[in-house]
């Protein structure tokens, strides 16, 4: 949980998110107040009954009405047949067995890992070097990350569309100097997508990367040294393996950050390309005939994928957390 | 042996390698913004470098009512579907911590599947469960901050209960009620005051979430109530140097809550 908080838009804090402040849920929210709880229970409850209670039912009434009322709603419309009208699994038959959703979810899990793989990669050797270098230069940098982990949805769209689009800058200028990738490139297809997801993905990982560094200690280096460990060795089997339940639980939240975004795949191809969220979206709202059977089904193998990838993460994050109080 | 070793300590010089990556990737990272600048900021631009500075993009965008409007809707969504939340969490957080703090669980999971599942998901459930009702319920507005409600309850329950627990909440309560004072009332005059700074944080975090919210804003609301991003969709295919003056506004926004929220991050780090 920890590290996700900056899941969709702007990634302000998550400097501090993965680090100290969203770091606690799990385990060290409760321990500290374990004496002060069990002495309240000891005492009778008898000064107000169902009264206290009053301050919570704004919340709930909100909750269950915008959050898990719609879900509820969501699951139910997929296991009730579009045809039958019965209980089943015939929606997710359906799914399954059509190419148009089939495509869907293989184009949704092929951009979400590559741009995740790709995005760790350079932000693993950014964080690297931004930890190497002097605050200055990190501060620089980390501001920049910070200001541009903004910039996406359709603001990024657009401006990927003037860069790269069919009469963007870039591709006037490749055509201008013969230069086929540039001239060629095709934006509104997947690997036009793909390029749009890695940008959104790099300051994203790079900021939830970076507290990570700080665990590696610097005398580790002089020690792997004076045991005669070469710097392939020092990094694959000291850096890398530390560093391992970071990176993976940041992985999983780029897989998830890139399975649903929605923005930045509307604005440049429509509901014209066969991905999840674009295809669950057009079930519900839309120029065809709403069909919430068949988007239920989509929804629910959307929020299984999610789902996976928060438990994935969480069970990283407090690997993490673990192996640093060790050291 | 010291000089050799990796960790930035301050003063230390960046390696060379370090300073060249660093600035490739920032670079790439600020490209697509500089192009929409400079493009929104000329009257062509077909060869390398663009002709005709004008200001016409930005004058035509701040003459343009539709514009006002849809910065007005924006405004109003974030302001307040934030202190709906705000005043939601802070209530019920007062049952977790002078009530029953068994609660807590129960808030916290529920408050942190809105990260889990994000926009697509949300919208759609809200649509299908409310719409052609015939409610007040079915109305597209109540629909729109309801979700926005749940959209940031992650970022300001976060912030309410880190702020909750760095105060040691529970026991200014028990120090209050020793001293005559009912539970609510110390939650409202010795707690509240106490954590205010620490909502300031999560509250401009989540207010810059819903201003670049688009997701909700289309499915839900679309063309009827359009905020911000709807319209730059809106006229993205129509006038692209209209759309360029639109994307640096969002960004100058967003960027100045970002700035505002760093600073405060700093200050407070600062402090402890």
């Amino acid at each position: 949980m920890a590290v996700s908080v900056e899941t969709q838009a702007p990634a302000v804090s998550s400097a501090s998110a993965a680090g100290a402040v969203a770091a606690a849920p799990v385990a060290g929210a409760q321990t500290g107040s374990e004496p002060a709880a069990a002495e309240r229970a000891k005492r009778p409850q008898k000064r107000r009954g169902w009264t206290g209670y009053l301050p919570f039912l704004p919340f709930l009434a909100v909750v269950i009405g915008y959050e898990l009322l719609p879900l509820a709603q969501l699951v139910g419309n997929a296991f009730i047949g579009k045809e039958s009208e019965a209980f089943g699994l015939e929606n997710f038959i359906k799914v399954f067995t059509t190419p148009l959703y089939q495509q869907s979810i293989v184009n949704s899990l092929w951009i979400s890992v590559v741009s995740a793989l790709v995005g760790i990669v350079v932000a693993f050797l950014a964080a690297r070097f931004a930890y190497e270098s002097s605050p200055r230069v990190r501060n620089a940098f980390t501001l920049v990350l910070n200001m541009m982990s903004n910039f996406s949805g359709v603001p990024l769209a657009f401006a990927f569309m003037i860069l790269m689009g069919n009469s963007g800058v870039l591709t006037l200028l490749g055509q201008q100097w013969g230069i086929p990738f540039l001239a060629d490139f095709d934006l509104y297809t997947g690997e036009g997508l793909l390029v749009l997801y890695i940008y959104f993905q790099i300051p994203l990982a790079t900021l939830l990367l970076l507290p990570a560094f700080s665990g590696i200690k610097k005398e580790w280096r002089e020690a792997a040294t004076i045991l005669k460990a070469t710097t392939f060795d020092y990094w694959f089997k000291i850096v890398i393996p530390n560093l391992m339940p970071s990176i993976l639980g940041t992985l999983s939240v780029l897989f998830s950050n890139a399975l649903a975004a929605y923005a930045t795949a509307y604005a440049v191809v429509m509901n014209n390309y066969a991905l999840l969220p674009l295809q669950i979206t057009s079930k519900f709202k839309g120029d065809v005939q709403i069909d919430n059977a068949t988007g239920g089904a989509l929804a629910v193998v959307l929020i299984l994928l999610m789902v996976a990838c928060t438990l994935i993460n969480n069970y990283f994050t407090k690997r993490a957390s673990k192996g640093r109080e060790i050291v | 042996m010291s000089a050799k070793t990796k960790a930035a300590a301050p003063g230390q010089k960046t390696p060379l390698a370090a300073k060249i990556f660093l600035a490739l990737v920032a670079l790439y990272l600020l490209i697509p913004f500089a192009t929409t600048l400079i493009y929104s900021l000329f009257i062509e631009w077909t060869d390398v470098l663009p002709s005709g500075f004008t200001l016409r993009n930005y004058a035509e965008l701040f003459g343009n009512m539709t514009f006002w409007a849809s910065i007005g809707r924006t405004l109003v969504l974030c302001l307040v579907s934030v202190v709906i939340t705000i005043a939601l969490l802070l209530l019920a957080m007062y049952v977790v911590v002078a009530v029953n703090r068994r609660l807590g669980r129960f808030m916290q999971f529920v408050c942190m599947i809105p990260y889990a599942l994000q926009g697509v998901i949300l919208s759609i459930g809200i649509i299908s469960l409310y719409t052609g009702t015939g409610t007040v319920l079915s109305n597209r507005m109540m629909m729109l901050f309801g979700a926005y409600t749940i959209l940031v309850l992650p970022y300001i329950y976060q912030g309410i209960r880190n702020a909750l627990n760095a105060i040691d909440a529970q026991m200014l309560i028990q120090a209050a009620e020793m001293l005559g004072c009912g539970r609510f009332r110390a939650y409202v005059q010795v707690v509240l005051p106490n954590i205010l700074s620490g909502i300031l944080v999560s509250s401009l975090l989540a207010e810059s979430i819903v201003f670049g919210d688009f997701v909700l804003a289309n499915n839900i609301a679309g063309t009827n109530y359009q905020n911000i991003q709807v319209f730059l969709q809106a006229n993205m295919a129509r006038s692209s140097g209209l759309s360029s003056a639109i994307v640096v506004v969002i960004f100058l926004v967003v960027g100045a809550v970002t700035a505002a929220v760093l600073k405060l991050q700093q200050s407070s780090a600062r402090k402890a």
